[in-house]
This record gives C-alpha cells, sequence and structure tokens, in this order.
C-alpha cells in the first residue's frame, strides 16, 4: 500500500490543536482500524502540540506532516525552535508530554536537525 | 464517639444524609433558610467546575457568579423522589450556565445540538458494537451502525470530551476498592518520575485524580493495556476510559505543570 502524505501548517497558537488533531483522527479513521488506535492518535498529537506551541520558531507557525500507509501513522512536527520560546518556563511540561508520547506511540524521537528540532512519532495500525 | 475526618482528597465530597434532609425541608416545608443552606454547602461544586473554564479569559469571580445561578435552578428543579445524586444532577445544570454564558458572548464553547446527540449515539454504539463483536469497533464501523459519516463520528468523539463532567460521586461509589494508589507502582527511577522533581509533587498532583483515574493510567501507561482491555476489566464502556483517561492527562498536566493546551 502507498504511503500519502498530507501537510499542514498552522499559527502555533493553542485554538488551532482542535484542527491538527482532527484532521489526524480523520486521516486514520479511514483506515478502519480500532479506535482505541484513533484514541491513542489524539493523544499522541495532542501531546505533540505542546512542543508545537512552546517552541515555536520566529513567525509563530509549525509544520504538521501526516504519513499514512504501510500500516503505520507518522506525525512529524518542525522546525521548531531548539530553546524554549518563553522566558519562566520550565522543562516539565515537555518532560510529561515526552513521557505520554513514549507510552502511547510505537516510536517517538526528537531529533536536532539544521533547521531546528524536529518531534517525530509513529503509530502502527496492523 | 469521635467523628472520622475525611481525607483531603475528598473535600468535594458532600454529606449526602444532610443534603436530603435539607432538600426535604425546602421541598415540603418550604423552608427558605435550608435552600439557602444548600446554596451554601454546594458552592465548592460550583467553584469546582469554574474552574474548569478559568483559561477562556473571564474573570473566575464572574464564572462562579454565573454557575451559582445554575445551583440555583438545580436545586429549585431537584426532584426529591428521583434515585439520584444532587451532584449528579446539579453538575450539567450548572455546567450548561457556564456554556451558556460564553454562547451569549459569542465565544466558542459551542455545541451544535446536533453533535450533543451524535455523541450520545457514538457512545451507546461503541458499547453495543463492541459486545457484537467482542472487540472495539472501527470508525467505519460505528458510523456504518449510525448512518452518518466517519467524519461525523470523530467530530461526536472529540465533542464528548467538552460534555465530560462524569458525576464525581459516581466516580468514587462506582470504585469497589478505594485504595488503589499509582504511587505504589512509581518507581524512583521511572519515566513518570523524571517528569516531576520530587514524589511530593506527583503525590500532590495524583490528588486530583479519584482510584478509578489512577487505576485507569496505570493500566494504559505503564502496563501497556488497550482501552478495550482497561474497559473489560474496570466493567466500564471503552469510551468511558477514553474520556476518563483523556481528563485524567489533562488533569495531571494542570497540576505538573503550569501551561494547559486546550
Amino acid at each position: 500500500m502507498a504511503t500519502d502524505r498530507i501537510v499542514l501548517t498552522v499559527p502555533a497558537r493553542e485554538e488551532y490543536a482542535r484542527t491538527v488533531r482532527m484532521t489526524a483522527v480523520a486521516l486514520v479513521g479511514r483506515l478502519g482500524v480500532p479506535i482505541d488506535l484513533v484514541d491513542d492518535v489524539r493523544i499522541a498529537v495532542e501531546e505533540a502540540y505542546v512542543f508545537a506551541v512552546r517552541r515555536k520558531q520566529p513567525g509563530g507557525d509549525v509544520t504538521f506532516t501526516f504519513t499514512v500507509g504501510d500500516g503505520r501513522f507518522t506525525c512529524e512536527v518542525g522546525p521548531l525552535a531548539d530553546a524554549l520560546e518563553t522566558e519562566g518556563t520550565d522543562e516539565s511540561g515537555e518532560r510529561y508530554a515526552a513521557f505520554i508520547l513514549d507510552s502511547v506511540c510505537d516510536e517517538f524521537e526528537l531529533a536536532e536537525q539544521p533547521d531546528g528540532m524536529h518531534v517525530r512519532l509513529c503509530k502502527y495500525l496492523a | 464517639m469521635p467523628r472520622r475526618t475525611h481525607n483531603q482528597s475528598r473535600k468535594l465530597t458532600w454529606d449526602k444524609q444532610h443534603t436530603r434532609e435539607l432538600f426535604i425541608r425546602y421541598k415540603r416545608d418550604e423552608d427558605g433558610g435550608a435552600r439557602d443552606e444548600l446554596i451554601t454547602m454546594y458552592l465548592n461544586l460550583v467553584r469546582y467546575l469554574a474552574h474548569r473554564f478559568r483559561n477562556r479569559g473571564e474573570p473566575i469571580d464572574d464564572l462562579i457568579q454565573v454557575g451559582t445561578i445554575g445551583l440555583i435552578k438545580a436545586i429549585d428543579r431537584f426532584d426529591i423522589e428521583r434515585k439520584v445524586e444532587f451532584t449528579t444532577y446539579a453538575t450539567p445544570t450548572i455546567i450548561g450556565e457556564l456554556k451558556r454564558y460564553f454562547r451569549d458572548k459569542g465565544w466558542a464553547v459551542k455545541v451544535p445540538r446536533r453533535l450533543q446527540e451524535l455523541s450520545f449515539k457514538v457512545n451507546q454504539a461503541v458499547d453495543r458494537l463492541t459486545q457484537e463483536k467482542q472487540r472495539s469497533p472501527t470508525v467505519l464501523e460505528i458510523a456504518d451502525y449510525l448512518e452518518v459519516t466517519p467524519e461525523d463520528v470523530l467530530e461526536a468523539m472529540e465533542t464528548s470530551e467538552a460534555y465530560n463532567f462524569v458525576s464525581l460521586e459516581t466516580d468514587r461509589n462506582t470504585d469497589g476498592d478505594d485504595s488503589f494508589s499509582i504511587l505504589e507502582y512509581v518507581g524512583q527511577d521511572d519515566q513518570l518520575m523524571a517528569v516531576v522533581d520530587d514524589r511530593a509533587t506527583l503525590s500532590a498532583a495524583l490528588k486530583h485524580l479519584t482510584p478509578q483515574e489512577q487505576r485507569i493510567l496505570y493500566l494504559r501507561f505503564f502496563r501497556g493495556f488497550t482501552q478495550t482491555e482497561i474497559a473489560r476489566q474496570l466493567d466500564i464502556s471503552q469510551m468511558q476510559v477514553s474520556r476518563l483517561l483523556r481528563k485524567t492527562l489533562r488533569v495531571l498536566r494542570e497540576n505538573l505543570v503550569r501551561e494547559v493546551l486546550e
């Protein structure tokens, strides 16, 4: 089965969290997987959004790249700023998000790339 | 005889017997003092619910005031013959009042009626299909069953989150074993421990969860159970697990970290 790629760029603000979440679950929902898995994807994307909001790059947009196919759903968020943007925010929010992502996803990584940090997660749908 | 004191995590529990007496005095004897006492007694519930809306830019005092109107409506309409706890009855009324307030201000907490109804139907469909098929149904199966589109189902599932104010009382009562605490399962070098700096912080955050919620958290994240497996184990519906799980994650985040994602 071919892999489809869906790209969504939104302002990195909380009010777009729902749009991104709904897009992700709509993509997975089409594939006939149990709703348990759909719900995991929902939770994962919600947590990934924490990174997006807290590490937005100048300009404030963030890009979500989803792929579906070959029994997998992947979501890549980035490029993001390497450092936390807001003064005074501690890291516990991200550590918490990372804990949840690690539990909910089959693969989860934070990757440093030349253009910034990327959050990558993958959920096996088979 | 010394009275047993309630521990801190139970500050949202109300005295059922006293509530009932007050309602009888108010409804049968038309005792206005009893009504006032009920209002005072349940202001904590209003405060608790109003806090759920605190990040929407309205002063919390205003929200409490609006919520109190809902509380008074609930007290006036409550029928003591019905076999339902007052908190169960009052919670949706108070939330309804708060939501109406935001809606009247033209803000985006509105949930179309169509979706509210669909969300309810999706809930029932998941239960029924899970039983029929002995596994968690797919979105497509639910959509077929209800003769709606898969997108409708997903949107309804998202929506039901907004109505996820399960009665606090029911939460406790359906939980036979009160003693469960996820803290017992969190090791020193655990990932969850790495999130917070010390056990006291985690312990304080977990106080906001009922034993049932803690158990769900434990089964999902420490034991890797699926939602369907958890539902079977706790004898609740998969949708309930889904909602409780999301609520649990949110409550934890709100208490562990400062920022909140809507």
